[in-house]
């Protein structure tokens, strides 16, 4: 193919999209098989998905991110069947805590961090976002916060793979001949 | 190649190894809904049955036979027919399920020569435990409201209930829950369901097993409100337990309960509870209170000879029971 | 495969370091009490209070009618006052033992206890 005829930029948007589309894709796949392994409590899960918007986040920005977050807890719910369900609320609010704090500490980190680390915030953020909603819509019970850090933990052991396995996955998407030329923001 | 694909195999193993092992942390469904009814929390659990059936339906089912019960026989309703024979003078026509429910209390009172009485509505409002100013009542009192009690204090011909006396109350307390609760199984049986349980605040009756092994049923311990006394393991039984710790009041250091003796007219002291295993829940409880009144030995022995199981706690703490149930108690 | 600690920037480490010790202080302040059985307060299904049963105390509970007034004392539960017509809530009594219920349904509220392991003895109890 003669792609030398094609305009870099208009080849990169393409490209933004495709990709941002595929992480998507995958990011609902692994929102729905969370939903088979054990969860710390009912409707709690633990945010694997969230390698996909860590990813978008490196690749792409901020933006992007919240796209990949949005589109997963939307479609994933639909997909499980849970859309409006207070599992849907749980993944809504866990998943925009998580890319709020992983956005913020990107934005302020800069180059220092990486994904291991935004990943670990990113987690808590998340863990914080579910209880938070289910102490207001759901057990307004001040027990619940006794389950805070045990959730804490698990959550943050799921941030620290989750930062590896996206760490993993941009030195892979990167080094892949398709990335070759893509500027980082 | 071979390396990722080895992989590949290897996280489908592992997920699939998760996706078994998260499944099995599921509970064997237990579907339970509790609602207030004749002055009690009443409980009905449902086990989880097969696929075809509504549970929800079938649960609404049990409720609202139970608030039926309730609204025909309880005392404090003004229109129900327990009212209406309250007033009567004369003859009075009942409902089949009343009719039905008053010859076995009659047959109850017959066989516990008269331990057992449903015409003591005048001595349950003189005592007043159903209000929040119970009293002891004075001798002449007591006479008075135990005139024309008895086993053959009602005549019942086909529907048609006549009370010997005009000024007589019918109280029903004794067995109508039971009567509500058999009522209730009926509907879950109607509805389809097979493994189920009704308890209205300790008067139960299960339906089938608890999925392959029996329901464990728990005795409340009649002096200590934090232990079990036994644990009965049953399954398609009513059991119903008559204690002296369920509804009393204590003046000047002494303890009045609320099951009456009707010979006497007083809180009935043979026993300090009185568990019933019968075929239905009606039967359980007024055989529960007149086994309560009778005592340790003749209680026992009017149950057994009714086809049931008894359980009795005496005044002074000592345990007996049936030989028949020996190998159904787990003590703790 | 790089190695999973060329993975992590200073940063990162340090981050992470953080938010483990402040999870394991929030252990000590918050967490692992030994259960034990509680009591509970529903109202429309959804839970109002909650308390241990080893703790004696009064509380009022808030219910369209106006207060219930609920007593904890001695490991047993009962309603010492509530602003229903009929006030059968109170003639239910005391309940001490896990799975027992008192309910005001006037005021919309069911008292129940919670176990710890008491229920694994037996399904139901009779009383």
């Amino acid at each position: 193919m003669t792609s030398s005829a094609v305009d870099p930029q208009v080849l990169a948007a393409a490209r933004r999209r495709t990709f941002l589309a595929l992480f998507t894709a995958l990011a609902v796949a692994l929102h729905t098989l969370e939903y088979l392994l054990p969860a710390p409590a009912p409707w709690f899960r633990l945010g694997f998905a969230n390698i996909l918007t860590l990813a978008a986040l490196f690749l792409y920005g901020p933006r992007a991110a919240w796209g990949v977050t949005l589109g997963r807890v939307l479609l994933g719910s639909l997909v499980v069947g849970t859309l409006f369900s207070p599992g849907f609320f749980l993944s809504l609010a866990g998943g925009t805590a998580a890319t709020a704090v992983m956005t913020a500490a990107y934005r302020l980190g800069g180059r220092r961090i990486g994904p291991v680390g935004v990943s670990a915030l990113g987690a808590v953020g998340h863990a914080l976002g579910q209880l938070a909603l289910a102490y207001l819509l759901l057990v307004r019970h001040p027990g619940l916060w006794q389950l805070l850090p045990a959730f804490l933990l698990f959550a943050l052991g799921a941030g620290l793979a989750n930062g590896f396995a996206a760490s993993w996955l941009l030195d892979l998407l990167r080094g892949h001949p398709a990335f070759r030329g893509e500027q980082e923001e | 190649m071979s390396r990722s694909r080895l992989f590949a195999l290897g996280l489908v193993i592992l997920l699939s190894a998760l996706a078994l092992f998260g499944r099995r942390g599921e509970e064997p469904g237990e579907f339970r809904r509790a609602r207030v009814l004749m002055g009690t929390v009443v409980e009905v659990t449902l086990l989880d049955g097969g696929a075809n059936v509504d549970a929800e339906a079938a649960m609404a089912a049990a409720f609202s036979a139970m608030a039926e019960v309730e609204a025909r026989m309880s005392a404090h309703r003004d229109d129900s027919e327990t009212a209406r024979l309250n007033a009567a003078a004369g003859p009075l026509e009942v409902s089949a399920a009343t009719a039905d429910l008053l010859a076995l209390g009659l047959r109850v009172a017959a066989a516990s020569g008269g331990a057992f009485d449903l015409t003591l509505g005048r001595l349950k409002t003189l005592w007043g435990f159903a209000g929040d100013a119970p009293r002891v009542p004075d001798d002449m009192a007591i006479t008075a409201a135990l005139q024309g009690i008895g086993p053959e204090s009602l005549r019942l011909e086909g529907r048609r209930v006549t009370k010997r006396e005009a000024v007589l109350h019918v109280d029903l307390g004794a067995i109508a829950k039971g009567y509500a609760v058999d009522r209730a199984i009926a509907a879950l049986q109607a509805a389809g369901i097979r493994h189920a349980s009704v308890n209205a605040g300790g008067d139960l009756r299960l339906l089938g097993d608890y999925g392959g092994r029996p329901w464990r049923i728990g005795i409340q311990h009649p002096r200590n409100p934090e232990a079990v006394l036994a644990t009965l393991e049953l399954a398609d039984a009513a059991v119903v337990t008559s204690g002296d710790y369920e509804r009393f009041f204590e003046i000047d250091g002494v303890r009045y309960h609320h099951i009456l003796d009707p010979h006497d007219g007083r809180p009935a002291d043979a026993c300090q509870s009185v568990t019933v295993v019968a075929a239905s829940a009606a039967e359980a409880d007024a055989l529960a209170t007149a086994a309560f009144v009778l005592g340790p030995e003749a209680g026992r022995r009017l149950v057994e000879a009714w086809g049931g199981l008894a359980l009795v706690v005496a005044a002074d703490g000592t345990v007996s029971l049936s030989e028949a149930l020996k190998e159904r108690v787990r003590w703790p | 495969m790089k190695a999973l600690w060329a993975r992590t920037t200073g940063l990162d480490r340090l981050i992470v370091a953080v938010l483990l010790l402040g999870i394991l202080a929030s252990f000590f302040l918050l967490g692992a009490r030994p259960q034990g059985e509680r009591v509970l307060v529903e109202r429309g299904g959804r839970l109002l209070f909650s308390a241990p049963l080893a703790e004696n105390r009064v509380v009022d509970l808030e219910g369209p009618l106006g207060i219930t007034r609920l007593e904890i004392r001695d490991g047993q539960v009962r309603i010492l006052a509530s602003p229903c017509p009929t006030k059968a809530c109170i003639g239910m009594g005391a309940i001490a033992c896990a799975g027992e219920m008192l309910a005001c349904v006037p005021n919309e509220l069911l008292v129940r206890i919670e176990g710890a392991g008491k229920g694994a003895a037996h399904d139901l109890l009779s009383r």
